[in-house]
């Protein structure tokens, strides 16, 4: 489905983000990214959703080289992937309700689709009692399911959550991932980065380890090793 | 399209709604800037009253040779009217100025007495010539001094008026000149601070704005609602200051009328009133809407 092909992504005037990374994610696969703080992990996650260029060599998705995308493509290929943040990211102006509402009239969906997805997805990441209420007024938890319910929303091929349970206690971590295997297990790709241990152990799935830039381990059923 | 807009809209709504202090400050400097304006032109109409009134208090006075004619005397007249830079001229006969003279001053028998002495209409018949616009009595002054004329103006009552007129021309173009300049300036002071806080405020949802694209809203789905909220705060501005214009022309339109003689403000703001409303509102939702547009390009680059 995904495949890295020698990447490397330098930040002028000489930071080596990523060095030469190759590897390949195949359809329906939960596989995590892990690495200390700046080994690389959100760059990689920033140049599969094409929030910068890469440096060298080609990132392809479903056999589409993402550089060749045109600019005003862009919205049509990001609504194939849900993406999921440390920092919730959700529009602090629109309720819970709308968060995810949004993503679907994004996409061109109905009034009709949208009120009766809508609570159904809530329900799913158990907010259906939270949608009338803003951001603001959510528990980090409960805002990170907002955005699960958002990237869920669309029905995506792929889903990315980058370190989205960095802000969490160790309970509503648990609670995050689960419910992201749940997702999984329903038939969607999944690319978890995080650098959090009970996590990454507790899963037993792939994982490829980072280090200054380089793959330094891919293992089928992989553990926390730094 | 239907739901686009229908979409757009109710987005754009919530966001002025949910925007709370910074949609207040857009309003707030949005009024500031289209009452302005606005005032600008009423002024502007203010002294476009006050120079017709001094306009209307010049002419030349000619004093016509007392042996003329009748015929002669509607001769020059009509010779005068047919000049283009001439707008009236009006004939007092020697027996008008003397029932004048008598009228004015009844009441001072002395005057009237000296006038019995000596016997004869000591008055000479006149011709009051008004012109188009003031600049132009050098070249009716330059015909009426010309050899053509010599036989029947006795004397050109103008030199004492000269320097009044000419400095009056001056002053009328120049204030012209300086409200033009004025307007100009205060319009653009305006404009840059109304277009600053629109810019404020959408630097404020410039995350928001990145966020949206990260879902893969395409740039007219995330422009859409800000040109609908400049919109709103542009009609919203431009019916405030409406209603304050409305209100200071009522209670100020009587004080206005005796300090200008004759310039009645509310009924010049009733005779315009709609086409004013439009212009408020046209010039509300173009600065709105254009710098939403002009702030929000910066953060739909890719």
């Amino acid at each position: 489905m995904i495949i890295f092909e020698t990447v490397s992504k330098i930040y002028i005037p000489k930071t080596v983000a990523l060095k030469n990374v190759s590897f390949e994610i195949q359809d329906n696969e939960f596989i995590s990214i892990v690495g200390k703080s700046g080994a690389g992990k959100t760059t990689l996650i920033k140049l599969l959703l094409r929030e910068e260029p890469v440096t060298n060599g080609k990132i392809f998705f479903r056999e589409k080289n993402i550089a060749t995308i045109k600019p005003r493509n862009l919205p049509v290929f990001r609504r194939k992937i849900g993406a999921i943040f440390q920092d919730y990211r959700l529009l602090p102006h629109k309720t819970v309700f709308e968060n995810v509402a949004y993503a679907m009239e994004v996409m061109g969906g109905t009034d009709y689709e949208v009120f009766r997805d809508v609570p159904k997805i809530l329900r799913i990441v158990g907010l259906e009692d939270r949608g009338n209420n803003f951001p603001r007024e959510l528990s980090g938890g409960e805002k990170q399911r907002t955005a699960i319910a958002r990237a869920l929303a669309i029905r995506p091929q792929l889903i990315i959550a980058d370190e989205p349970t960095g802000n969490l206690d160790p309970y509503h971590s648990k609670d995050i991932i689960h419910l992201l295997e749940k997702i999984n297990d329903l038939g969607t790709t999944v690319i978890l980065s995080t650098h959090d241990k009970a996590v990454i152990n507790g899963l037993k799935r792939r994982v490829v380890t980072l280090s200054n830039g380089e793959i330094v381990r891919d293992e089928q059923r992989g553990r926390f090793i730094l | 399209m239907f739901t686009y807009l229908r979409r757009t809209t109710r987005f754009g709504w919530y966001n002025f709604w949910r925007g709370g202090s910074l949609s207040l400050a857009t309003v707030f400097v949005l009024i500031v800037t289209i009452s302005l304006m606005a005032s600008l032109l009423i002024a502007q109409g203010g002294v476009k009253h006050l120079i017709v009134q001094i306009q209307d208090k010049i002419d030349i006075s000619v004093y016509l040779k007392s042996d003329l004619t009748q015929e002669e005397v509607l001769k020059t007249q009509e010779k005068l009217s047919d000049m283009p830079e001439v707008q009236t001229v009006i004939m007092v006969s020697k027996e008008d100025a003397l029932i004048e003279f008598k009228e004015k001053h009844k009441n001072d028998p002395v005057l009237l007495e000296s006038l019995e002495i000596v016997g004869v209409n000591p008055f000479y018949g006149s011709l009051n010539i008004r012109a188009t616009t003031p600049d132009q009595y050098a070249a009716i002054l330059t015909v009426l001094n010309s050899s053509a004329m010599e036989n029947v103006v006795h004397k050109v009552d103008y030199v004492e008026k000269k320097t009044v007129i000419e400095r009056l021309s001056k002053f009328i173009s120049n204030v012209n000149a300086f409200g033009l300049f004025l307007a100009i300036a205060l319009g653009v002071v305006a404009i840059l601070v109304t277009f600053n806080t629109i810019r404020v405020a959408i630097y404020d949802s410039s995350k928001e704005i990145s966020i949206m694209r990260l879902v893969g809203a395409s740039n007219s789905f995330i422009r859409g609602p800000f040109i609908v909220q400049g919109i709103i705060a542009g009609t919203i501005a431009a019916t405030i200051s409406f209603l304050i214009l409305f209100l200071v022309t009522y209670f100020s339109g009587d004080r206005v009328e005796s300090i200008t003689n004759g310039f009645n403000l509310f009924s010049w703001f009733g005779a315009r009133a709609i086409g004013l409303f439009f212009l408020q509102l046209a010039t509300g939702i173009v600065l709105g809407v254009v710098s939403s547009l002009v702030a929000i390009r910066k953060y739909l680059t890719v």
